[in-house]
C-alpha cells in the first residue's frame, strides 16, 4: 500500500476527482499510469499526437473526433484531471444512486452519456445534427465504395424519421427520443479496470 | 364425452368443438383399429366404414377375405387396403389432430389467454391417452428415437437460426454461468438430497444408490429449452430475460449430456474415482467445443453453397435444413452435444446465407422452420400427455413430493447464489425481479422425459419416470400457468415491438466505434474492442469468401438500410401509406442502377439518361414477360398465381388514389433541391407514367418488382396483349410529357396528376432479366 499511497500524492487533485467523477482510488491510479504512458515526453499533459500515437485509434472511423471530443475548443493541451472526467462520462451507471436531484449532474448519467455523444456528431456545437454533419458521419463510418445518392438517401431517411420539428436537423432531444429504445447505460458504459 | 355447457357458447365455437371431439374419436378408434394389427377385427374397421358411409368397403373387406378360397373372383370395384398406407397414414392422423387442437384453442380466446398453450396440448394428449387406454388398446409412446432424431431438432434450429446474436453475447458470461454452474449446481444438489431422502426409514427407497440419484439429479436438473420457448413466448418480457432463459435452456445441453453419461457409465461401473472425475471435466469441455465446432464446420459449408445458388433459388431452403441436420446429426455420432452444434451451425450461417439468398428463399427458411418447430413443439406435448397415461408408474408420495420441493429450492439457491457471483462482473446488474423471473422460468419439459425413458429397466426406472413427470406438469402447469400473472405483478419490463429505425442502426454503429476507441484509449481490451477485430476479420477474409458477388462488400449499414427500405417499399405496396414515398424511390432505383450507371449518371445530365433506362428496364421487363408466359409449364418455376392479387386490387384501388394525390405532393418538394436529390425525380417519374398495367398477376411472376404503391385498372387476362401494345405506345408518347414534367413546374405537375388520376400505373423498374435474380437477392423481408 505504501507505493501506491505515493503515487496518489503524484495526482493533483485527486480527492476532489474521486468525488466530483465518483472513480475510485484505484481506478483513478490506473488512469494515471495509463495517462503518463501515453505522455511519452512526460511533459504531464497530452497532445493530440499523443493519442494519435495509439495504433487501433487510427484505424478507427471516427477517430480524429473521438480524439478532438477530449479537448476542448481552442485547447492544445489536456491535463489529467480533464482526462479523467472526460473518461468519467463512460462509467457504468450505478441505479442504486439516490435520486435527489444529483442525478442529471453526475458525469456517467445516461443524459450525459447522450450529450456527450451528441457532441461529436454535432462539430459546429449548434446544438444541432445537420444533414451535412450527418453525412460527415456517415462518409466517415461507410468508408469505402459507398455512392453518394445512398448516402444521401440514407441521411435524409434518418433526418425524415428524427426530426419532428422540422427544422431539418436533429436537436439533441430528437437525438435522445430516437435512442430510447437503445440501452445506453449498457451500451455507453465500459468496465474500468482497477 | 359431454359436451362442457361453457363451449355451447356461439354456436361456430360449439361446432367446432363438436367437430374436434368427433375427428378426435373417430381418429383414435382408427388408430386403436389399427394398432390391432390384423384383419381379423373387422368390427372395428366396419365401424369406421359406417361411420364414413361405406358400406361397399365392409362387403369387400369380407369379400377380401374370402378371396384366398376362391379362383375366381369378381373384379373388385373398391377395395380396402389400409396396411399399405398405414404407417404414414397415422403419423399424418396424429399431426392433424394435433394441429386441429392448436386452432381449436386460438378460436377459444377465453382459454388461450389464461392458459398456456402448451399446458392445453398435455391436456388433450392425456384425454387422448386416456380414450385409447379406455378402449383396452396400447398407447403410442413418446420413443425416445423419435424425439431426439425428429422432434427436438426443428425446435432448435428455429432458435438457433433466430438468436438475437447481439444480446446473446453480450450476456454470454452470464449464460454461461447459469448453464454450467447452475445446471451442476442443481444435479448435485438434486442427487444429493435425494439420496438423503432416500435414507429416511419408511420410505421404502432403500434400494436406491447414490449413483441413482446423480444421475436422476442430472436428468431432472436440466432447464428445458421447448418448454421454455412456449411459455416465454407467450408473455413477451424483456430480451434480457428471455435470452438469459433461453441462452440458458440452449447451452445446459452440454453438461446434461455429459452428466448423464457419466453417471449411466458410473451406475454401472459402480465406483467413482478421481480420475474419472477429470475425465468428466474433459468430456465436458471436449463435448461443448466439439459441438460447436461441429456447428461452425457446416454453418460454413452452408454459407459457401449458398455463395452459387443464384441458378437454383428453389432449393435454397433446403440447403438450409440439411446442413443444419447434418450438423445435428453428426454431433450425435460421436456423443457430442447435438443442441450446440445446431445452434453453432444456425448462427453461423445466417448472416452469410441472408446475404446471398433471394427474398423468397429467406421467407420460405422462415415460415418452413416455424411451421415444423410449431408442429413438433405440438406433438411433443401432446406425446407427453399420451405418455403419462400410458407408462408404467411408480408412485412413491415421499420420492415425488421431495423431488418437486427440492428442484425448486434448488433452482432459487442456485439462482440467487450465482447473480451474487455474477453481479460483480456485470455492467447491468440483474434485480431481484430478474432473478426472480430467472428462477421461475426455470421449467422442465420433454427432454428431461426422453432421458429418463432412455434409462434401463428397473422399478427405479419407473419411479424416476413417475417423479420426472410429476415435476414436468408442475413445472409446465403451475409456473406456466403462473408467470404471466406474476409478471405483470411485478411488473417486469416487457419487450418494446419497436420497428427497426436507421437512427437506431446508425447510432448503435457510431457508438460502437465511440466506445471502441474509448477502450483503445484506456488501453482495455474489452468487450468492444473484440468486437471490432472480429468485425474487421469478418469483412476483410469471411465476406469475400461466403457472400456472393458485390454484396460481399456490403457495408452492414447499407443492408441494413437496404432491408428498411424494402420492408418499408413492400408495406407501401400492402397498405396504401405514402408517408415515406421520396426515399423509399429513390433508394429503390439506386439499388437498380448498377454502380457504373450511377457514375454515368453523374457526368451526363443526369435526369433524361436515368429516366430513358428506367424505360428501357420496362420494356425489357414486359417482353420478358411474353418470353415467360410462352415458356412450358415446369414444376419448378416459381410462378405467382395470376388470380392470386386479383381481388386485392380493388380494395386496393382506393388507397391508390389517395396515394397518388400525396405522391404528387412529394413532387412538388424536391423541385426545390435539384442538385440533391436527381435520383428521386427520376424515379419519380415512372410511376407517374401512365402505361397500363397488363395484369395483376405478371409483375411479381418470378421477378421481384419493385412495389411501388400503384395498382392497375380492372385489367383481365384476354386482355393483356392489347394492354402491352397499349403500353409501349403509350410510353413512346408519353416521352415527351415527361420531359416537360422534369421541369420543377407545380402547374404541368399538377395536369399529370390528374391524368395518373385517371389511370393508375405500376412501375415496373425491374433491373432485366440478367439482374433478376441478383434483385432477388436484395429483398429482404
Amino acid at each position: 500500500m505504501g507505493s501506491s499511497r505515493s503515487r496518489m500524492d503524484d495526482i493533483p487533485h485527486a480527492q476532489q476527482l474521486i468525488h466530483e467523477t465518483d472513480f475510485s482510488a484505484a481506478h483513478l491510479l490506473r488512469l494515471h499510469q495509463r495517462f503518463k504512458l501515453l505522455d511519452k515526453y512526460q511533459t504531464g499533459e497530452l497532445r493530440p499526437r499523443d493519442f494519435g500515437a495509439i495504433p487501433a485509434l487510427a484505424l478507427n472511423p471516427i477517430g480524429d473526433r473521438i480524439i478532438g471530443a477530449f479537448f476542448s475548443p481552442g485547447q492544445e493541451t489536456l491535463d489529467f484531471p480533464s482526462f479523467v472526467r472526460i473518461l468519467a462520462h463512460f462509467r457504468p451507471t450505478d441505479p442504486n444512486r439516490s435520486r435527489d436531484g444529483t442525478q442529471q449532474e453526475l458525469a456517467n448519467s445516461r443524459t450525459r452519456k447522450l450529450k456527450f455523444a451528441f457532441q461529436l456528431y454535432d462539430q459546429d456545437g449548434d446544438g444541432k445534427i445537420s444533414r451535412a454533419e450527418l453525412l460527415q458521419v456517415l462518409r466517415a463510418m461507410l468508408e469505402t465504395q459507398v455512392v453518394e445518392e445512398q448516402l444521401q438517401s440514407i441521411a435524409e431517411r434518418a433526418i425524415q424519421e428524427a426530426d419532428l420539428d422540422k427544422d431539418d436537423a436533429i436537436s439533441f432531444d430528437e437525438f435522445r427520443r430516437s435512442l430510447e429504445k437503445v440501452n445506453i447505460d449498457h451500451k455507453m458504459s465500459i468496465r474500468f479496470l482497477k | 364425452m359431454a359436451v362442457s355447457p361453457q363451449f355451447v357458447r356461439g354456436s361456430s365455437s360449439a361446432f367446432l368443438t363438436c367437430l374436434l371431439l368427433f375427428t378426435t374419436f373417430v381418429s383414435v378408434s382408427v388408430v386403436a383399429g389399427e394398432n390391432n394389427g390384423t384383419w381379423g377385427d373387422t368390427s372395428r374397421v366396419s365401424q369406421v366404414a359406417e361411420k364414413k358411409g361405406e358400406e361397399v368397403a365392409d362387403s369387400s373387406v369380407t369379400h377380401d377375405q374370402s378371396n384366398s378360397s376362391e379362383h375366381k373372383k369378381v373384379f373388385p370395384v373398391l377395395s380396402f387396403n389400409y396396411d399399405h398406407v398405414r404407417t404414414p397414414f397415422e403419423i399424418s392422423l396424429w399431426i392433424l389432430l394435433a394441429l386441429l387442437m392448436k386452432l381449436g384453442f386460438h378460436i377459444i380466446p377465453r382459454v388461450s389467454n389464461v392458459v398456456p398453450e402448451s399446458c392445453l396440448l398435455i391436456v388433450v394428449g392425456l384425454l387422448v391417452g386416456g380414450i385409447i387406454k379406455a378402449i383396452g388398446e396400447e398407447a403410442p409412446v413418446l420413443d425416445s428415437k423419435l424425439f431426439f432424431l425428429y422432434l427436438l431438432p426443428p425446435i432448435i434450429l428455429d432458435a438457433g437460426y433466430f438468436l438475437p446474436i447481439r444480446h446473446f453475447m453480450e450476456n454470454m458470461g452470464t449464460i454461461l454461468v447459469f448453464a454450467v454452474v447452475g445446471t451442476l449446481w442443481n444435479a448435485f444438489f438434486v442427487g444429493g438430497m435425494m439420496y438423503a431422502v432416500c435414507q429416511i426409514e419408511g420410505a421404502q427407497l432403500g434400494n436406491v444408490d447414490l449413483l441413482s440419484c446423480l444421475l436422476f439429479g442430472s436428468i431432472i436438473s436440466a432447464v428445458d429449452p421447448v418448454a421454455v420457448l412456449a411459455v416465454f413466448e407467450e408473455i413477451h418480457i424483456n430480451e434480457l430475460l428471455h435470452i438469459l432463459v433461453f441462452g440458458e435452456s440452449l447451452l445446459n445441453d452440454a453438461v446434461t449430456v455429459v452428466l448423464y453419461h457419466l453417471f449411466e457409465e458410473f451406475s454401472h461401473a459402480g465406483t467413482v474415482t478421481i480420475v474419472d472425475a477429470l475425465l468428466g471435466v474433459v468430456c465436458f469441455l471436449v463435448v461443448s467445443l466439439g459441438g460447436i465446432l461441429v456447428g461452425f464446420f457446416y454453418g460454413i459449408l452452408g454459407a459457401f453453397t449458398s455463395r452459387f445458388t443464384s441458378h437454383t433459388r428453389v432449393i435454397e431452403p433446403l440447403f438450409v435444413f440439411l446442413y443444419s441436420y447434418m450438423a445435428y446429426l453428426s454431433a450425435e455420432v460421436f456423443h457430442l452435444s447435438g443442441i450446440m452444434s445446431l445452434i453453432a451451425c444456425g448462427v453461423m450461417m445466417r448472416p452469410y446465407v441472408e446475404a446471398n439468398i433471394s427474398h423468397k428463399s429467406y421467407t420460405t427458411i422462415k415460415y418452413f422452420l416455424k411451421m415444423w418447430s410449431s408442429v413438433s413443439e405440438t406433438l411433443i406435448f401432446i406425446f407427453l400427455g399420451v405418455s403419462t397415461v400410458a407408462g408404467p408408474h411408480a408412485w412413491n408420495w415421499t420420492f415425488v413430493v421431495f423431488t418437486v420441493v427440492i428442484c425448486l429450492v434448488s433452482r432459487v439457491l442456485g439462482v440467487i447464489g450465482l447473480t451474487y457471483v455474477i453481479n460483480k462482473f456485470r455492467i447491468v446488474k440483474l434485480t431481484k425481479k430478474d432473478q426472480f423471473i430467472v428462477a421461475y422460468g426455470g421449467l422442465r419439459g420433454a427432454i428431461a422425459f426422453s432421458l429418463g425413458f432412455l434409462l434401463t429397466n428397473s422399478q427405479m426406472k419407473n419411479m424416476f419416470l413417475t417423479a420426472i413427470i410429476t415435476v414436468i406438469f408442475f413445472t409446465v402447469f403451475v409456473q406456466g400457468m403462473t408467470i404471466r400473472p406474476l409478471v405483470e405483478l411485478l411488473a417486469v419490463k416487457k419487450k418494446k415491438e419497436s420497428k427497426p429505425s436507421i437512427n437506431e442502426e446508425i447510432h448503435t454503429q457510431f457508438l460502437d466505434h465511440l466506445l471502441t476507441g474509448i477502450e483503445d484509449i484506456c488501453g482495455h481490451y474489452g468487450h468492444h474492442h473484440w468486437k471490432d477485430k472480429l468485425n474487421r476479420f469478418n469483412k476483410t477474409y469471411v465476406k469475400r469468401l461466403l457472400i456472393a458477388g458485390d454484396r460481399s462488400t456490403e457495408p452492414q449499414l447499407i443492408s441494413f438500410y437496404n432491408k428498411l427500405e424494402m420492408k418499408q417499399a413492400m408495406m407501401l405496396v400492402e397498405s396504401g401509406s405514402a408517408a415515406k414515398l421520396p426515399t423509399v424511390v429513390s433508394s429503390v432505383s439506386v439499388q437498380n442502377i448498377q454502380p457504373k450507371d450511377s457514375s454515368r449518371r453523374r457526368a451526363i445530365p443526369s435526369i433524361s439518361k436515368s429516366r430513358e433506362q428506367e424505360i428501357r428496364k420496362i420494356l425489357r421487363a414486359n417482353l420478358q414477360k411474353t418470353r415467360q408466359r410462352l415458356r412450358s409449364y415446369s414444376r419448378h418455376d416459381l410462378m405467382m398465381d395470376p388470380f392470386e392479387d386479383n381481388l386485392s386490387e380493388v380494395r386496393f384501388r382506393k388507397q391508390r388514389v389517395e396515394m397518388e394525390r400525396r405522391m404528387s405532393h412529394y413532387l412538388t418538394v424536391p423541385a426545390n433541391r435539384q442538385e440533391m436529390t436527381p435520383v428521386r425525380k427520376v424515379c419519380f417519374e415512372p410511376e407517374h407514367k401512365v402505361f397500363t398495367y397488363i395484369t395483376d398477376g405478371e409483375s411479381p411472376k418470378g421477378q421481384t418488382s419493385r412495389p411501388h404503391p400503384s395498382s392497375p385498372d380492372a385489367v383481365s387476362l384476354l386482355h393483356e396483349d392489347s394492354q402491352r401494345d397499349n403500353q409501349r405506345s403509350v410510353l413512346r408518347a408519353k416521352g415527351d410529357t415527361e420531359l416537360r414534367a422534369k421541369t420543377p413546374d407545380n402547374q404541368e405537375q399538377q395536369e399529370q396528376q390528374e391524368e395518373e388520376q385517371v389511370k393508375l400505373s405500376r412501375c415496373l423498374s425491374d433491373p432485366g432479366p440478367n439482374k433478376d435474380e441478383e434483385g432477388d437477392g436484395s429483398f429482404h423481408s
